[in-house]
């Protein structure tokens, strides 16, 4: 599904991804771990392709295809999908518009008619269900008051409706308390299957004790310092990034 | 003002002068206008509050009034409107009275009678239940010029008091379970080398009465007139003033307009204007809170693109204590557009316990547009409260990213953006009809594709 090669990422200069290479196989589930700083919102936003970042040296294909050279709308109508660590509040852009507009976009793309008015909708109330979201959350602004934890259920709820093949949620658990982190598991957990492949970042083993990941990688300094089965993520817990960015050194 | 134009004026005037209704304003009037705009001048680009507005047009206009008569058909046919140029759908419950060129069309028009409701204008409806009532009324005329017309921002009134050729005067009395509801529907056919056309309205509300007013300029398409509004406002003690102003005027027209507005104690006036028409667009707001506890809310969106020039100057003078102003301006400008919104605050002596709130923000959506907000304050009293926030900027980068990694198209996401920053002033429009009316044509004029108009 994805292959990251001898990625080097400069931002204002500064290099910060510095020779990450990293494969998400189709139909697997990856996390990302490491300190603060080490690169990861970085590199979750170079395949989303925000503006801003320097690519310098290696290359990105998604599905055998060039992802770097992709527009970020292209991106996601390819089914791509970023889960933003912060959400950005748009007051006056409805909620449930800009859902139909992405779905409608991806649509299209696909040489597909523009989705139902009713089906869509009744869609959208199933999901929002699942992640026990209010439903007038719908007509309100994209994020616009949106407590922390409501804005990544939302992240979350976009992703259900829009079913990418490639997830990156960017600590879509930090800020969330005990139910809501179950809530948002259990969402994303619906969306795995074999077609689809997951890219987690995350600080916390307790997240993967309800997504488990096949694979856990650490990043560090801008690049993959160790990877391992989840039993990786438990050894972080216990032992600490130091134990990792000691090796690394 | 140069010699030469200052000359051409009076020149103009007296040749049309003879020809001018008596009844909409008296010659003595007229003469008096014409002289204190020969003495003070017309505004020039140096003239601060000017700065932003393009004055060229004035260089080059024709003063005198367009046909003060429109051609039209047979009784009962209306004049021919240029193609591409259709009127707004009439709003239900509202009173419909049109004006071509600065004069009254009863073809384009649909009287209504209301309790309490008095519309005058020169030339009467030929028939109908309200014609009696019309017939028999003289047109209540101020015996001076408007206070604010000594205002040098309100110079251009001057114009319109010297060369009018009709008003539409609306009276509103006695306390009634409704609002009135007036429509007023100026339009502009004449290139402005035919002359010039002079809307003018003189809105009084007696104590307690209230009113809805929905005023509308518009133009054809292509259409390059010279239009000089004058609006005169009378809010009477207690009494409820909810006013729209919405100016389409023709690509390439120059529309100037000056709005004085005295509010009596209690009064409240709502005053929300949408101007995205005319290559050279100038609006004066003058607002004067003369009685304890008045209440304004003053709500401005202007739009512009390609050349376009959209200028407001908003002077409010909180001048008896306890008033309050609520102030908001969203503007973009697009293309090689300019839009500017300078609004002026005043807290006279005796205006304590004013309360006033200034939102400026401007949208800057393309690398030649220019923009300009700029709050001015000036406080002669101690306790009032002011807040202030102006700001200008270009489309927030994280916003525009946030939609493209849903999918959505450069161009539909930056649409979006602009239609959201509007809408702080579009909600504001309580009659869902003409929300709707407005959301349709900011859509139409922010993009060709459909896409928004999904959104309504
Ligand atoms: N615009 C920028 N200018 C300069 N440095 C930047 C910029 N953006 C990011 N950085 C730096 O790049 C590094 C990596 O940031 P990034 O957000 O990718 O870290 P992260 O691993 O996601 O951290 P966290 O766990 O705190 O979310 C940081 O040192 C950060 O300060
Ligand atoms: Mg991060």
């Amino acid at each position: 599904m994805l292959k990251i090669e001898n990625l080097h990422v400069k931002v204002d200069g500064k290099e910060i991804l510095k020779g990450l290479t990293l494969a998400i196989p189709t139909g697997e589930v990856h996390a990302v771990m490491g300190p603060n700083g080490s690169g990861k919102s970085t590199l979750a936003n170079v395949l989303a392709g925000r503006p801003g970042y320097e690519i310098t040296a290696g290359s990105v294909t998604f599905q055998g295809r060039d992802l770097l050279g992709l527009a970020p709308e292209e991106r996601a109508r390819e089914g791509v999908f970023l889960g933003f660590q912060y959400p950005v509040e748009i007051p006056g852009v409805n909620n449930v518009y800009l859902l139909k507009a992405a779905v409608n976009a991806a649509r299209k793309h696909r040489g597909l008619e523009e989705v139902d008015a009713f089906e869509f909708l009744t869609l959208v109330r199933e999901k929002m269900r699942l992640m026990r979201m209010e439903e007038s959350m719908l007509s309100r602004g994209v994020n616009e008051g949106f407590s922390g934890g409501e804005k990544k259920r939302n992240e979350i709820l976009q992703m259900l409706v829009l079913e990418p093949r490639l997830a990156i949620l960017d600590e879509t658990d930090s800020g969330l308390d005990i139910d809501a982190l179950k809530i948002v598991a259990h969402g994303v957990n619906t969306l795995r299957s074999p077609e689809r492949s997951l890219v987690l970042v995350t600080h916390y083993q307790r997240l993967l004790d309800y997504i488990v990941p096949d694979h856990v990688h650490v990043l560090v300094r801008g690049r993959i310092a160790r990877s391992g089965d989840k039993s990786l993520a438990l050894e972080l817990e216990r032992r600490g990034y130091d134990w990792v960015t000691g090796e690394a050194a | 003002m140069t010699e030469a134009l200052c000359k051409r004026l009076l020149d103009e005037y007296a040749a049309v002068r003879d020809s001018l209704p008596a009844d909409v304003v008296s010659p003595e009037r007229r003469q008096e206008a014409i002289d204190a705009l020969a003495a003070r001048g017309l505004p020039v680009t140096r003239d601060e509050n000017w700065r932003y507005t393009n004055l060229r047009p004035l260089e080059r206009a024709r003063f005198a009034p367009a046909a003060a008569a429109p051609a039209r058909g047979a009784s009962g046919t209306p004049p021919p409107l240029p193609s591409g140029l259709d009127l707004p759908a009439g709003l239900g419950g509202f009173a419909r009275y049109t004006f071509v060129d600065g004069a009254y069309a009863p073809e384009l028009s649909s009287p209504r009678e209301q309790a309490g409701l008095t519309v005058r204008h020169l030339r009467q409806a030929p028939d109908g239940a309200a014609a009696q009532a019309h017939s028999a009324a003289v047109l209540r005329l101020p015996r001076a010029l408007p206070a604010s017309s000594g205002l040098p921002e309100a110079r251009l009134a001057l114009l319109n008091e010297a060369f009018a050729t009709d008003t539409a005067a609306i009276h509103v009395s006695g306390a009634a379970a409704a609002p009135a509801c007036v429509e007023l529907v100026f339009v502009a056919l004449a290139g402005a080398d035919k002359g010039a056309s002079y809307p003018r309205i003189e809105v009084s509300l007696d104590p307690a009465s209230r009113l809805i007013l929905v005023e509308r300029h518009v133009g054809a398409d292509a259409g390059a007139s010279f239009v000089n509004c004058s609006v005169n406002v009378d809010v009477g003690r207690g009494a409820h003033l909810t006013h729209y102003r919405l100016q389409r005027a023709g690509a390439r027209s120059t529309w100037l307009d000056t709005l004085s507005a005295a509010l009596a104690a209690d009064a409240r006036y709502g005053l929300l204007a949408v101007s995205t028409g005319g290559l050279s667009a100038r609006s004066t707001t003058h607002v004067q809170m003369a009685g304890a506890g008045a209440q304004l809310a003053l709500s401005v969106a202007a739009l512009g693109d390609r050349q376009q020039v959209q200028d407001h100057f908003a002077l409010v003078e909180h001048i008896a204590p306890r008033t309050r102003t609520e102030q908001t301006f969203r503007g973009i400008a697009s293309g090689r557009a300019r839009v500017a919104f300078n609004g002026k605050i005043a807290v006279r002596e005796a205006a304590a316990g004013t309360d006033s709130r200034q939102s400026l923000r401007g949208l800057l959506a393309g690398p030649e547009a220019e923009i300009d907000v700029r709050p001015q304050l000036e406080i002669y009293t101690d306790e009032v409260r002011c807040s202030h926030g102006a700001t200008a900027g270009k489309l927030d980068e994280d916003m525009l990213f946030y939609l493209l990694s849903r999918g959505l198209s450069p161009e539909v996401a930056q649409r979006l953006l602009k239609w959201a920053f509007l809408e702080d002033v579009v909600a504001k429009i309580e009659i869902p009809e003409l929300r709707r009316q407005i959301e349709h044509g900011l859509a139409g004029q922010m993009a060709d594709a459909a896409s928004l108009k999904e959104l309504l």
